[in-house]
């Protein structure tokens, strides 16, 4: 399995635009939005300056981008040619294959969290204790593996047709619902009261609260959690379904 | 090996084995058996049941009644043991690495690999080692996949239409790289709906037709059986039916008004001796069969005898 991993990520190393959109992208998004903000500005209620706010925004989004599209387009696609048959024929077991999928976008994930960390403390002056970048770092990474997962899920539900646009609306519409692109302290009171339940949001108030060096909110650790059983529930059982079928 | 572990050593067992889509049996009781160091060629027109019986084989499918077993253990136990390299007929393949790297995967994921270089040299692909999976021609792809299927010492490797998308000339020299496998002992199976290929290479050939065995022998009998051809023409008068049964060499004969159609495995010696009845035959055409309508032609002839 070690060897499909090692192949997995090389190939994600070499895909360019793959790579633009999980690790330079976010990075470029972040200065975009906090490139002109004020960074003694406040984001109202959470004590964090503007710039501070968007890097946790953006190294969720970026990590999310990179597992999320790693796993879903690439598994659809590769279900749809026989690829994920010819495997079959290997000694690989069955998991082996999503667990590959899903280590190769995750080494893509850390460069994306930290190089808009990079960015934010050489040009926007984010200063934060040396804890709190490595459990920054840690907490982004680990709770990517709640939307990789979704990626699996959307791999094996779609067909290589559908999986671009079905892909697309769920990135966006938990990006920009969960207040990753902007504090979701700007929506209407009834948007945010959805907002509020959605993994994106939990995801990036983990990171907040570290930030803010307080204890993360049991409340948003439940719905990381439910939704990580949710979506790898899914997967499973598409995937088990999609086995039985082929 | 002696002659007796042999035929006790099964490498592949069908034991009444039917797999249902819908209304469509696509294999219906099919029973068979392979034997080591053979080499068998699945014969059959499209939609005969050839893959379906290799997925069953691969274990990529499960069968809806009856047991398939491969060196006495489940299809997945013996893949995983590595007795088995494989290549499907719509394999796709992992894009944006190169070849060499996709092969060199398949050779780590074997419990008895060879070597990378050498399972490259063997399939023909040296040369596009470092070509991109992406960049390949339809013959260079179906090379690559005969390689993943290569890639260890497997004791059986199945190939399902292997020379599909290939020309005449490339197609005559792959048969030469399957030879080598069967050469070294290897137990190969390969689906196939070309009589030609089935001849050229098998010493077994399995006829399969909707799912169910029509033929089981070597490819000089099953080329005798499917090299049917058809004979038709005109009567008249009383037609003497029973007299035109006797002919020789029949498969099936059918009688419509004063017109006489007729199967048979040797049209010159039924023709023959048609005119040796003391009948004038009036537009008598002998016609070949294509494999399928030949394989048409065989089960007709069971059934016949059958009844």
């Amino acid at each position: 399995m070690n060897s499909l991993i090692k192949l997995e990520l090389a190939r994600a190393l070499r895909n360019r635009k793959f790579l633009f959109f999980s690790v330079i992208y976010p990075s470029a998004l972040f200065l975009l939005i906090a490139g002109n903000a004020d960074s003694t500005a406040k984001v109202d209620g959470t004590g964090l300056t503007i710039p501070t706010y968007m890097m946790v925004s953006m190294a969720s989004f970026g990590a999310l981008t990179a597992v999320l599209m790693g796993n879903s387009e690439r598994i659809a696609k590769e279900r749809e040619s026989g690829w994920v048959r010819q495997l079959r024929l290997t000694t690989l077991p069955g998991r082996g294959y999503v667990l590959a999928k899903t280590a190769g976008a995750a080494v893509v994930s850390l460069p994306s969290i930290v190089i808009v960390f990079v960015v934010a403390a050489a040009v926007k002056d984010v200063r934060l204790d040396a804890w709190q970048w490595f459990a920054l770092t840690g907490s982004i990474w680990a709770g990517s593996l709640v939307f990789a997962a979704l990626g699996v899920a959307i791999g094996y539900l779609a067909t290589g047709d559908a999986v671009r646009p079905i892909t697309m609306i769920t990135y966006f519409g938990l990006s920009m619902l969960g207040g990753l692109w902007m504090p979701e302290t700007t929506f209407p009171r009834w948007l945010q009261d959805i907002a509020k339940w959605l993994p994106t949001h939990a995801y990036a108030a983990l990171g907040r609260a570290i930030e803010q060096s307080q204890a993360p909110r049991a409340q948003d650790i439940a719905i990381l959690a439910v939704f990580f059983v949710l979506f790898a529930g899914g997967a499973a059982w598409l995937y088990r379904k999609d086995t039985l079928k082929a | 090996m002696t002659t007796t572990a042999a035929a006790t050593t099964s490498v592949v067992g069908f034991e009444s084995v039917t797999k249902v889509y819908g209304s469509v049996r696509a294999v219906d009781g099919l029973t068979l058996d392979l034997h080591p160091g053979e080499t068998v060629a699945l014969l059959g027109p499209n939609g005969a049941g050839k893959s379906t019986t290799l997925d069953l084989l691969l274990g990529l499918k499960h069968a809806d009644s009856g047991a398939v077993r491969v060196f006495g253990t489940s299809p997945r136990e013996a893949i995983v043991a590595g007795r088995v390299g494989a290549m499907l007929q719509s394999g796709g393949l992992m894009d944006e690495v190169t070849v060499g790297e996709l092969v060199k995967l398949a050779c780590d994921l074997h419990p008895k690999p060879f070597r990378a270089t050498d399972v490259l040299a063997r399939a023909g692909i040296s040369g596009i080692a470092d070509r991109k999976v992406d960049k390949l021609s339809g013959g260079q792809a179906q090379r690559v996949r005969f390689a993943l299927a290569t890639a260890g010492d497997s004791d059986l490797i199945v190939l399902d239409e292997p020379t599909t998308g290939m020309d005449v000339s490339a197609r005559q020299a792959f048969w030469a790289t399957m030879r080598e496998q069967a050469d070294q002992g290897r137990t190969v199976l390969f689906a196939t709906h070309y009589l030609e290929e089935a001849d050229a290479i098998a010493d077994r050939v399995l006829v399969l037709h909707r799912g169910r065995l029509l033929a089981d022998g070597t490819a000089a009998e099953i080329k005798a059986k499917a090299g049917a051809r058809r004979v038709s023409f005109d009567l008249e008068g009383e037609i003497d039916q029973a007299a035109l049964r006797r002919l020789p060499f029949l498969n099936s004969i059918d009688v419509s008004g004063q017109t006489v159609r007729i199967q048979s495995t040797d049209a010159d010696a039924t023709v023959h001796a048609l005119y040796g009845l003391g009948v004038y035959p009036r537009n008598l055409e002998v016609a070949g069969l294509g494999l399928e309508q030949a394989f048409v032609a065989i089960t007709e002839a069971e059934e016949a005898k059958q009844s």
